[in-house]
């Protein structure tokens, strides 16, 4: 990146920032002068509202790492006011392609050979482009078709200059106004998963770890991982077709019951947070495919983590008691997975497991863990004072929280008993 | 505790069939206040039992007073539990606790599972069955049995249910031990999953069926458990290899008289569906003998069969890598082999169809 380049993206960022800083604190001290008392989070509604227009049109003006950025904050619902997660879900990084000349570049430099001496047939149009790379449908000289995924060349150090600026700001912040949302974690956190997804080495790997996980399960399908022409920044993998698992016409027309397809889907997520302890963190509808036949496709193993050992269990303990309106075994999942309120005791968690559980007095539960259900768990956190809330956690929230969208979008609802039973539909 | 009151009567509220009566002491169990207590006379008390006992016999009075015949699941199709009473006992005088404990952690976890009873569709079923149903434990299914069930299962609110204690039985025999982090994957099935089961009877509605499959599923399960519980009370008992052998042998026995109205009260349930003539969805009719039968002996013959010797391979699998902490791992090996129950299972399951018996 060139040094114009670098010095606008820090501006940009920089006089956001200013803006962002100047919304909340400028009235602040004009009321202190006025002895007038401080604003209430019912007043302040509106200043979220527009600090959070200036956030996103950031974003979408330098895209990146903000894109990215935006995209941590809104699954922190935990941390942040909810017009804040509204406007900054809103956040895609889907983002222009690149040319194929570029992507040629690419290609024929991490092969160290011309494109056509490993491909004989290489599509100009990529069949999806993202904030990191870009994919492109190709056939290798034996025939096979892949999808062969593309790094961008700068983005590296657009990724380096923008957390460059990002904990500049986030120090400047915290310098003059010790925040009560602690940035720097959240921002070591992005950091390490942008390491994760830049890796496509990493990725080949977990692919195939969920590959083997999977291996004798007809209902799953994880493309086989093509690693004689896969380097750091290209992955060449089988290309697997199939229907978008929220097309729930293409679904009904292949005769499945997208019922089904979701009970499948989220047996693949219980299995392998809770049972194997590691999984494909990304469960967004761009990520996930059917087959003809009814096989749900995993792709995309950027963002794939690995849980502390033990996780899975405290995990499935939580779930399990939420689900079977249990709250004293709640509480002990609580404290096995480590969350910790700021007085020590458990009447913060008591409260919070007696409000979760309320929700079944509403009506028949069947067993599902919904986007609602994990909104009121992180608004009943940041309402009370709980110290600390292990980032797993939230990770693990987040992947339910999107197959609970899917769910919504297919008009369907998955029993997550019933799949952590490891019984079929 | 069942009171005089709830005796003869064939009609329950939800409310009746949940009450527990009063306890002189509540039953805590590692800490945990679990559901049941004890009595004036130190005797436990299964929780729930108040009135649902008395509704379980008036039932099955009923049942026999109509000519209906009462189900009844053979012993010897029980298959027996591994690693038996006798190896599990020389695992663990040689300090190889990891299978007892994974085995002990299961069992809690599938009986936690119970509880998904409570979200099984329960159809129309006045409008299903051609005969009447007032007054009978089918009735009752969606009024206070299946909760009921659930809440004995994986306890609810406040109180823990059998889930916890059976863990509360483990911890207090091989003092709190460490959880085999394969515990989930065992569960969950390493070996993934095969096709969905096909409808048995696709000419009947198909909740009907699916909440018949179910109840059949867990009959078969409550039944082959009281093998379980007998293993769990002979080596959590026996003060060679458990810290607490009272406690924990006496754990067990709670969750075994717990889990008597469930056996019977489905038993009661299908045996009612078993004596009726189901609609079909064509407008014509079926036995309920054949569709009930059907099921249980498809359940039974892959529960005897198939499961039985995929579920001891998973156990072999992790038993040879545990005994690598003995002394002599090898002479542990042959001498669990050679401990081991010799067992057929019956060519019969009791519940042939009509052609094939």
């Amino acid at each position: 990146m060139n040094l114009p380049t670098r010095i606008r993206r820090s501006l940009r960022v920089g006089w956001t920032a200013g803006v962002v800083w100047s919304l909340y604190k400028v009235p602040g001290y004009w009321r202190r002068l006025t002895r007038r008392p401080a604003r209430t989070e019912a007043e302040l509604s509106p200043t979220h509202e527009r600090a959070a227009r200036h956030i996103l049109a950031l974003a979408l003006d330098l895209r990146g790492v903000m894109i990215k950025m935006c995209q941590a904050v809104a699954t922190r619902s935990d941390m942040f006011p909810k017009e804040f997660i509204d406007r900054l879900k809103q956040c895609h990084d889907a983002v222009p392609p690149k040319s194929f000349e570029v992507v040629r570049g690419v290609v024929e430099r991490e092969l160290g050979k011309p494109l056509d001496a490993v491909f004989v047939e290489f599509e100009e149009r990529p069949i999806a482009s993202a904030s990191l790379a870009q994919v492109h449908r190709a056939r290798l000289q034996d025939g096979r078709e892949v999808a062969v995924k593309v790094q961008y060349p700068d983005i590296e150090d657009i990724i380096r200059t923008d957390l460059a600026n990002m904990r500049r700001v986030c120090r400047v912040y915290e310098y003059f106004d010790p925040q009560p949302i602690e940035l720097l974690p959240l921002l070591t956190e992005l950091t390490t998963h942008l390491s994760y997804e830049l890796d496509f080495v990493r990725e080949a790997d977990c692919a195939e770890r969920v590959r083997e996980l999977f291996a004798d399960d007809a209902h799953v399908k994880v493309p086989q991982m093509i690693r004689e022409w896969s380097t750091r920044r290209l992955l060449v993998m089988e290309l697997v077709g199939g229907m978008k698992i929220t097309d729930k016409a293409a679904l009904e027309k292949a005769g499945l019951d997208p019922a089904d397809v979701l009970q499948d889907l989220m047996h693949v997520y219980v299995r392998m947070i809770l049972a194997a302890g590691f999984f494909q963190a990304d469960p967004h509808p761009g990520n996930l495919f059917v087959t003809p036949e009814g096989q749900v496709v995993v792709l995309d193993f950027g963002l794939s983590k690995e849980l502390p050992e033990g996780f899975g269990l405290g995990l499935f303990e939580l779930m399990f008691s939420l689900m079977t309106f249990n709250e004293s075994a709640m509480l002990r999942a609580f404290d096995e997975l480590g969350f910790r309120s700021k007085s020590g005791d458990n009447t913060t968690f008591l409260a919070i497991a007696r409000r979760m559980i309320a929700r079944s007095d509403t009506g028949a539960f069947e067993g599902e863990f919904t986007e609602d259900m994990t909104d009121e768990l992180f608004e009943a956190i940041r309402e009370d004072p709980v110290a600390e809330v292990p980032s797993d956690f939230v990770l693990v929230a987040r992947v339910f929280s999107l197959l609970s969208g899917i769910a919504h979008t297919l008009g369907s609802r998955a029993n997550v008993l019933q799949a952590m039973s490891g019984a079929p539909s | 505790m069942p009171t005089a009151e709830s005796e003869g009567r064939t009609t329950f509220t939800p409310e009746e069939l949940l009450a527990s009566g009063d306890y002189r002491e509540p039953l805590i169990a590692n800490g945990v206040r679990c559901h049941g207590g004890f009595d004036d006379e130190g005797r436990y008390r299964s929780p729930r039992t108040l009135h649902r006992s008395p509704a379980i016999r008036a039932w099955q009075s009923q049942l026999a007073s109509e000519g209906g015949e009462l189900l009844e699941i053979a012993p010897e199709l029980m298959p027996p539990q591994y690693p038996n009473v006798e190896q599990a006992k020389l695992l663990l005088r040689n300090g190889v606790r990891e299978p007892v404990v994974r085995a002990l952690t299961i069992i809690s976890i599938v009986e936690g599972f119970g509880a998904m009873i409570r979200d099984v569709r329960v159809p129309d079923l006045a409008s299903l069955f051609v005969e009447p149903l007032e007054g009978t434990a089918l009735a009752h299914l969606r009024r206070g049995l299946f909760e009921a069930h659930a809440r004995d299962e994986s306890g609810y609110r406040d109180e823990g249910g059998h889930k916890q204690m059976w863990e509360a039985a483990r911890d207090a025999a091989l003092e709190n031990p460490k959880i085999p982090g394969d515990v989930l994957m065992r569960l969950m099935g390493r070996r993934g999953r095969g096709s969905r089961p096909e409808a048995a009877f696709p000419q009947i509605d198909p909740d009907l069926e699916r909440m018949l499959g179910f109840m059949s599923n867990v009959l078969v399960v409550e039944v082959f458990a009281e093998g379980t519980f007998q293993w769990g009370i002979d080596v959590l008992s026996d003060p060679e290899v458990s810290a607490e052998p009272e406690v924990a042998g006496g754990m067990v026995r709670n969750i075994q008289s717990d889990e008597k109205p469930h056996v019977e009260y489905l038993r009661t349930a299908l045996s009612e569906a078993r004596a009726r003539t189901i609609r079909t969805v064509d407008g014509r009719e079926i036995a309920g003998r054949e569709v009930v039968d059907g099921l249980l002996h498809r359940i039974l013959k892959q529960m005897t069969r198939t499961r039985r010797s995929d579920q001891r391979e998973d156990i072999r699998e992790g038993l040879v890598q545990a005994m690598q902490v003995a002394s002599n791992p090898k002479r542990l090996l042959e001498e669990f082999d050679a401990l081991d129950s010799d067992w057929t299972p019956p060519g019969q399951t009791g519940f042939e169809p009509a052609d094939a018996a």
